[in-house]
């Protein structure tokens, strides 16, 4: 990767839609916040600082869905100015909690019902959706909020020119290092064998399920998860919102193919 | 170091702004953007159980995550009959004062602060304060500690949940928060008379309605059963829509609200001027010491409220760890209802938070959530419109957006972000003629003369009305009629209200202007007598629609004479009213 002149690799983070969590998350790195600061050089943060430059960047960091047109322009301008784009956050890497509407209609219908007819000045709503949808996306970096140590080494390696190691397996395996007895046996629906490790099986930890907030694992047996929720009793329906209430989109195949089963 | 400029860590969640609109004397327009794309939570809520709302709605806001999961719990539990028991209560109130804690030092210290002290960022502050800037860090890090332990994450943490909590924090955690909480109290006097002895600005200074949860047992708190107005009057959790109001303008994803027509503000300030004399301890010392009226009139004074409400939180932690020690951990409350409808209020650091759901066969069938920003907007817009007036009409144009944006920081607003956040613009000058006739296409307008006849160019307004009558023009009135009779435009608010008043504005005399009727404040000359009307049962509809044709007088001396350049304005106006 080339460096500019301090040296420093160049590194814009951007907010689009979503709870500003994952830039809160780095804000809340206090201590290694100024070590981050002074490895690279951070060109735009609109939520730590005020005198952002829209230039040329080695990497951009983005949180947030698409949601409006204006973030689309954004999202294609900031593909086009970085090198490597990383998708932090689920709302970026799946589309999280505003995604869940997987028909284009019913997402209209529903913004019908909120805010009523009243027409938009200042940018017209789209549909919710990840960064994937509209440009490409170097690396992934899921989580809600992303977790403090994998965003340290992500971003060390990332400024090393080394590809991140993320964890490719589920919160499972995470859940098994901490000793915890399994859910499922319990017949509580636990979304932990599909869903991607590295938030250190949290819920599960404090004696609770796991809800799906960081998105599906690489390659995760979702049919088998799905019968084996049926299995122990679990409605269709309610397996289904389940596993669409923080990546609906990244669901979106696997319940085409359901659908395909049913019919 | 030098390279951390965390001078507008302006709050902070997606982007919002400010922007006034200047034509010549007069502000028209001030709008508090939001430009965050909409994200139709409440509907995402829907047909799904209670549990899993749980999980999604917090993701509103990483800043006010906390209160959101406790708005929620509270509302689920309300609408299941779920009753916690004190051990949960307790350590859902620890974990909202980790929040409060986390929020108000970050506020105050980095965001509020360099502007009062004369700094551009906090980093370059920390030259003269570099003490309060590093334990104000040491500060917002203990709440994140706090809201941790109790909720398993900084952000978005599940341990939460209807019934209780999934696993409550050890006695050695809850010690160490205690300990902790007892150091940091010289520190946080010192925060209290640094931020209560800052010298705000008495602009703007005007009043407003505020509310806040009402704590139960007449006690200090950020929960309760029912809202507590300023006025004195109550509102119980379920009938919040009597207070709120909402809608939504078209420059805005972020809706709005209204009580009886009129702005009103939620927040830390609302919170100590609706509950201050509840306060105890140092707190209460602190409060006798520092309170005074101009709390009640200037959203400045936020920031020392928060500062106060930073005493309370660190006051009340060693007590909450106390009883909580004494308790062993309850399990999860399990419950049998299906349906039901509940109402759940908290106090997020920014002010009101209130979430209703509905319950039908074990899925959520109904969801309202009303966040404190939505209600701050219009107050917002309101104290930013005041301030720019009054600079614009001192002539000095150049501080209304760093005012402004002092004004927008105060509230802490959730959606915003204060790089770039205030923005004048100049629009081309309209004039009066044209306006007038826009009126007149909008509707009949209804004419009322204002003045006093005996102080030579005040008559205008009053000779005006009595031409208009002569000519057969419907519906004009003169002041002493109206104040003889009930309004008379009260139930006609689609009809444009046009005062007719001389009106010192700083020009040649004479000249004449068309401007809303709030942009007179009560500093400029002759506008006194128009204040009655504006206060006086007059809905935000109505003031919205209500305007004031001015007269640009030579003298207001005694004597029955008008001036000559005032006499041809004065003919002007009849002619292009009648025709």
């Amino acid at each position: 990767m080339t460096k500019n002149n301090n040296n420093k690799l160049k590194i814009g983070i951007y907010e689009l839609t979503g709870c500003a969590g994952d830039a809160l998350l780095i804000l809340d790195c206090e201590k290694e916040l100024v070590d981050i600061f002074q490895a690279a050089d951070i060109q735009s943060f609109l939520m730590a600082k005020s005198d952002n430059i829209d230039g040329e960047l080695d990497i951009a960091l983005v949180e947030g869905s698409v949601s409006t047109e204006k973030e689309k322009k954004e999202i294609l301008d900031i593909r086009k100015r970085a090198k490597t784009v990383v998708a932090i956050g689920i709302c970026a890497c799946f589309g999280g909690i505003q995604a869940a509407f997987l028909d284009e209609k019913e997402w209209e219908a529903n913004f019908k019902e909120v805010y009523g007819n009243i027409k938009m000045k200042h940018t017209k709503p789209v549909q919710s959706k990840p960064i994937d949808e509209y440009i490409k996306v170097d690396y992934y970096l899921p989580g809600c909020p992303i977790d403090k140590e994998q965003f340290l080494s992500t971003l060390n390696r990332i400024l090393r020119g080394n590809p991140p190691e993320l964890y490719r397996f589920s919160v499972c395996v995470e859940c098994k290092w901490n000793e915890n007895d399994c859910l499922l046996n319990k017949d509580i629906p636990c979304l932990g064998p599909i869903t991607r490790a590295g938030c250190g099986s949290i819920c599960i930890n404090h004696n609770l399920p796991c809800v799906g907030c960081w998105g599906p694992v690489e390659e995760a047996n979702i049919a088998s998860e799905f019968q084996l929720l049926r299995e122990k009793g679990f409605d269709h329906d309610f397996i289904k919102k389940k596993m669409a209430n923080f990546s609906g989109t990244g669901m979106a195949d696997f319940f085409g193919k359901l659908k395909g089963e049913k019919g | 170091m030098k390279k951390i400029s965390v001078e507008h860590l302006a709050r902070v969640e997606g982007s919002g702004g400010i922007s006034a609109t200047i034509d010549g004397k007069v502000v028209t327009n001030v709008k508090f953007v939001v430009n965050e794309g909409p994200r139709l939570v409440e509907r995402l809520t829907l047909g799904k159980t209670p549990e899993e709302d749980v999980n999604i709605v917090p993701r509103i806001c990483a800043i006010c995550t906390i209160s959101h999961k406790y708005a929620i719990l509270r509302a689920m539990e309300n609408a299941l009959s779920v009753k916690v028991s004190s051990k949960v209560s307790l350590l859902r109130e620890l974990m909202h004062m980790g929040e409060m804690i986390e929020s108000h030092s970050l506020h105050i210290y980095y965001l509020a602060l360099p502007d009062y002290v004369g700094f551009p960022s906090a980093i370059a502050m920390a030259s003269k304060f570099d003490l309060e800037v590093r334990i104000a860090l040491e500060m917002k890090e203990f709440g994140n500690h706090i809201m941790k332990t109790a909720s398993g994450r900084y952000i978005h943490g599940e341990n939460p949940v209807i019934g209780g909590f999934g696993k409550f924090p050890s006695d050695e955690e809850l010690a160490w928060i205690k300990s902790r909480a007892i150091q940091f109290m010289p520190f946080v006097m010192k925060t209290v008379r640094l931020f209560c002895e800052l010298d705000y600005p008495d602009c703007p200074e005007e009043d407003t309605v505020y509310a806040c949860c009402n704590p139960d047992k007449n006690t200090y708190g950020f929960v309760g059963d029912e809202i507590l107005l300023s006025t004195g009057k109550t509102i119980k959790k379920e009938d919040y829509k009597n207070l709120t109001n909402e809608f939504v303008v078209s420059h805005s994803y972020a809706k709005r609200s209204l009580y009886k027509g009129k702005p009103y503000s939620v927040g830390a300030l609302a919170r100590v001027n609706n509950l201050g004399d509840r306060l105890k301890g140092e707190a209460r010392k602190m409060y006798q010491r520092y309170f005074n009226r101009r709390w009640k009139r200037n959203p400045l004074f936020n920031n020392a409220a928060q500062a106060l409400e930073l005493l309370y939180a660190f006051e009340r932690i060693p007590s909450i760890v106390d009883k909580m020690l004494k308790l062993s951990d309850p399990p999860l409350v399990t419950y049998t209802k299906k349906d039901g409808r509940g109402t759940g209020i908290v106090e997020a650091p920014r002010g009101l938070l209130i979430h209703s759901y509905e319950i039908s066969g074990g899925l959520v069938s109904y969801t309202d959530i009303i966040t404190p920003t939505a209600q701050n907007a219009e107050d917002i817009e309101r104290y930013c419109l005041i301030a720019a007036q009054k600079f614009l009409y001192r002539g000095e144009e150049d501080k209304i957006r760093d005012r402004m944006e002092l004004v927008v920081r105060a509230y802490d607003p959730c959606i915003s972000c204060s790089a770039h956040m205030a923005e004048v613009r100049n629009a081309p000058p309209e004039d009066w003629k044209v306006r007038l006739a826009k009126l007149k296409e909008r509707n009949l307008p209804i004419f009322i003369g204002v003045g006093e006849r005996d102080r030579s160019d005040d008559a205008v307004g009053i000779e005006l009305a009595l031409k208009l009558k002569k000519h057969g023009v419907k519906d004009v009135w003169l002041e002493s009629e109206v104040r003889e009779r009930e309004v008379p435009w009260n139930k006609a608010s689609h009809r444009p209200l046009v005062f007719l008043d001389a009106v010192d504005f700083r020009e040649k005399s004479g000249k004449v202007i068309l401007l809303p009727l709030h942009y007179i404040f009560s500093d400029s000359a002759l506008s006194h007598r128009l204040l009655p009307f504006i206060s006086n049962g007059m809905s935000y509809e109505r003031l919205k629609n209500s305007f004031v044709l001015g007269i640009q007088p030579e003298s207001i001396e005694e004597g029955r004479k008008i001036s000559s350049p005032v006499r041809q304005a004065l003919l002007k106006v009849l002619d292009q009213i009648i025709n």
